[in-house]
């Protein structure tokens, strides 16, 4: 029981996480390699604003806006100019930019190498037979909440009917005079405030380390291809699924290999099913 | 003088090592299309091979210490089984399906070798590092010895690169590339024609692999990081997609860039902020080049411009 909730953690976590980068994916038509260095970014705003004297929710709320703003600025100086110069260009800006952010968070980074959130949510307490602590329980509970806010978000307002506009079929919104540009720009910001609010989670769950950009990315990748990756539920299921696989085969084999059962987990998948998990349609372009 | 000239040796050895990566990856991805992630993980199980089979050490459960030129023809066919395990499954994808699952490969390797301390020695890594002419020289002159190796391993790979985007098997892949349709209603077997450009490039990674642990000297898990993959695919996007000169002129200019920071003699204050400067460089060379000229500096079309009066003159 103890794994299955450990592996809830990690799965929404990693689901609030994958969840932006498919929105990029199925929008811009790119996998976006600098998503993973927004979490870092998300991770070390928050203990920045933390180290002001601010609550840890405050905190962690302004990091993930800030991040999300970042991420706009981004998309607007490097993403956009590139959208008609093929998919290879704008992949690898994303490699660029995950590199100069990565090395700018270096030279800024002050201290060890390593940064934790201080932030004390009380002692660990009983519930039923497995011990939680209430900050675990809140991590859960603002990841579900980010996931339900997104699926309202996209179903029932004009901005998110929009978006599905766009998304499905961008020159017929254009004619149907959807505005595009300030569509792209909203799904950016909520795409890599998704991003920065994961690497907030990330941070209370654990620690914010330089490397962590680089790490998640992979993991990242892994659970948008299982989910199929323009199945934007499908994706977050499979951060979900990921999550349980990774933390109930640490009770059968050694904890070391959690990543070669993620890995092996997503070789599996696309040998198996190339089109995804939950995909409806089969994926042409995977497997010809 | 001569400190400078080490130092512009060891910077040279570097570019040497990343142009060699790079016009392997050229073949793959600039001519085959197969858009590979998997170098360092193939760069990696080279490497540890080559050590393996030649270090003197007791702490490595199974160590034959081998001559180096065994060690080095037994990396070489290493690197190609496990490329050819590798592509018999991803090479069934495309595009960035094909790129996903190899970079997956790659992390499963390094992570083997981080858990298998048994014959890798794990995180701690492996220090004593069997050089060929290693007594014959000071330490401090080896850099000098390791260039000539690495140039004329870089001249080599140049020619049998060259030979195979030259030849009637080049022509294929970058046929296929471009129209597979057309390229298979030719009646010419492209699976497999990719699947064998696959293996040729693990066994010339496995073969180049020694070349890295002699410039590192030592061997750990962690010199195998996705960013060793990502600074290999700068360089060749740098120099030029599918060109022949292109990734010798992007490797050495990247690596020379990056490196020329280290010359600099800062406080400790600014050491940090210049080694993150290497990063921040090549992500902006990244940047501006798929800003403004997203073909490279050498771009193919120039490549392979005599093509045609070739097979011309011939018949």
């Amino acid at each position: 029981m103890q794994f299955i909730y450990f592996g809830l953690i990690t799965g929404s976590v990693l689901a609030v996480a994958a969840a932006g980068f498919a929105m990029v994916r199925q929008l811009e038509g790119f996998l976006n390699i600098a998503h993973g260095q927004y979490l870092l970014l998300g991770g070390l705003f928050t203990a920045g604003f933390y180290k002001l004297g601010l609550n840890i929710f405050v905190a962690g709320f302004l990091a993930s806006v800030a991040v999300g703003l970042v991420g706009v600025a981004i998309a607007w100086m490097v993403f956009f100019p590139l959208r008609y110069k093929g998919l290879l260009s704008q992949f690898f800006s994303s490699i660029g930019v995950a590199f100069v952010v990565y090395g700018l968070v270096l030279a800024t980074w002050s201290g060890s190498g390593i940064k934790v959130i201080p932030a004390d949510f009380g002692r660990p307490f009983d519930l039923g037979s497995i011990s939680v602590t209430f900050g675990e329980l809140m991590i859960i509970g603002v990841s579900w909440l980010t996931v339900l806010m997104l699926h309202f978000f996209l179903t029932k307002t004009t901005m998110g009917v929009w978006i599905r506009a766009v998304a499905s079929n961008r020159e017929l919104a254009r004619v149907r005079s959807v505005p595009s540009d300030i569509v792209m720009s909203v799904v950016w910001f909520a795409a890599s405030a998704m991003a920065g609010l994961a690497g907030v989670l990330v941070g209370l769950l654990g620690s914010v380390h330089s490397e962590l950009g680089w790490q998640y990315i992979l993991t990242i990748l892994a659970v948008s291809v299982m989910g199929g990756v323009n199945n934007l539920y499908g994706v977050m299921a499979a951060g979900l699924i990921l999550g349980l696989v990774v933390d109930l085969s640490s009770v059968f084999i050694s904890s070391q290999y959690g990543t070669i059962v993620t890995f092996g987990a997503i070789i599996l998948t696309l040998i198996i099913r190339p089109q995804g998990l939950f995909s409806m349609q089969k994926r042409n372009e995977a497997g010809q | 003088m001569t400190g400078l000239i080490i130092f512009g040796a060891s910077v040279l050895s570097l570019a040497g090592i990343y142009a060699i990566l790079a016009m392997i990856l050229n073949l793959e991805a600039g001519w085959g299309g197969l858009w590979d992630l998997g170098t360092a993980g193939l760069l990696a199980a080279g490497a540890y091979c080559y050590v393996i089979l030649t270090v003197h050490s007791d702490e490595i459960a199974f160590a034959p210490q081998l001559p180096i030129w065994m060690g080095i023809i037994g990396a070489s066919l290493f690197t190609g089984l496990l490329a050819f395990l590798i592509g018999l499954p991803s090479l069934k994808m495309r595009g960035e399906y094909f790129l996903i699952t190899t970079f997956a490969f790659s992390v499963v390797v390094l992570e083997l070798i981080t858990t298998e301390s048994n014959i890798t020695m794990g995180a701690t890594g492996i220090h004593d590092i069997v050089r060929p002419w290693d007594s014959l020289v000071s330490t401090r002159n080896y850099n000098l010895v390791l260039l000539a190796i690495i140039s004329t391993t870089c001249l080599a790979v140049w020619v049998i690169v060259r030979m195979i985007g030259w030849s009637p098997f080049g022509r294929l892949l970058r046929a296929a590339r471009d129209n597979e349709p057309a390229a298979l209603s030719t009646g010419k077997n492209v699976a497999r024609a990719r699947l064998q450009t696959f293996v040729i490039a693990g066994l010339l990674i496995g073969a180049v692999a020694p070349l890295y642990v002699w410039y590192i000297r030592s061997l750990s898990p962690h010199l195998f990081h996705a960013t060793l993959t990502f600074t290999v695919w700068t360089a060749l996007v740098i120099g030029g997609i599918g060109s022949l000169r292109g990734p010798i002129l992007g490797a050495f200019l990247l690596i020379v860039l990056t490196e020329a920071t280290q010359f600099l003699q800062v406080s400790a204050d600014y050491a940090r902020i210049l080694s993150a400067s290497r990063p921040i460089l090549v992500g902006l060379a990244l940047i501006l080049i798929m800003r403004f000229r997203p073909e490279g500096l050498l771009p193919e079309s120039r490549s392979f411009v005599n093509a045609r009066t070739r097979i011309d003159r011939k018949t």
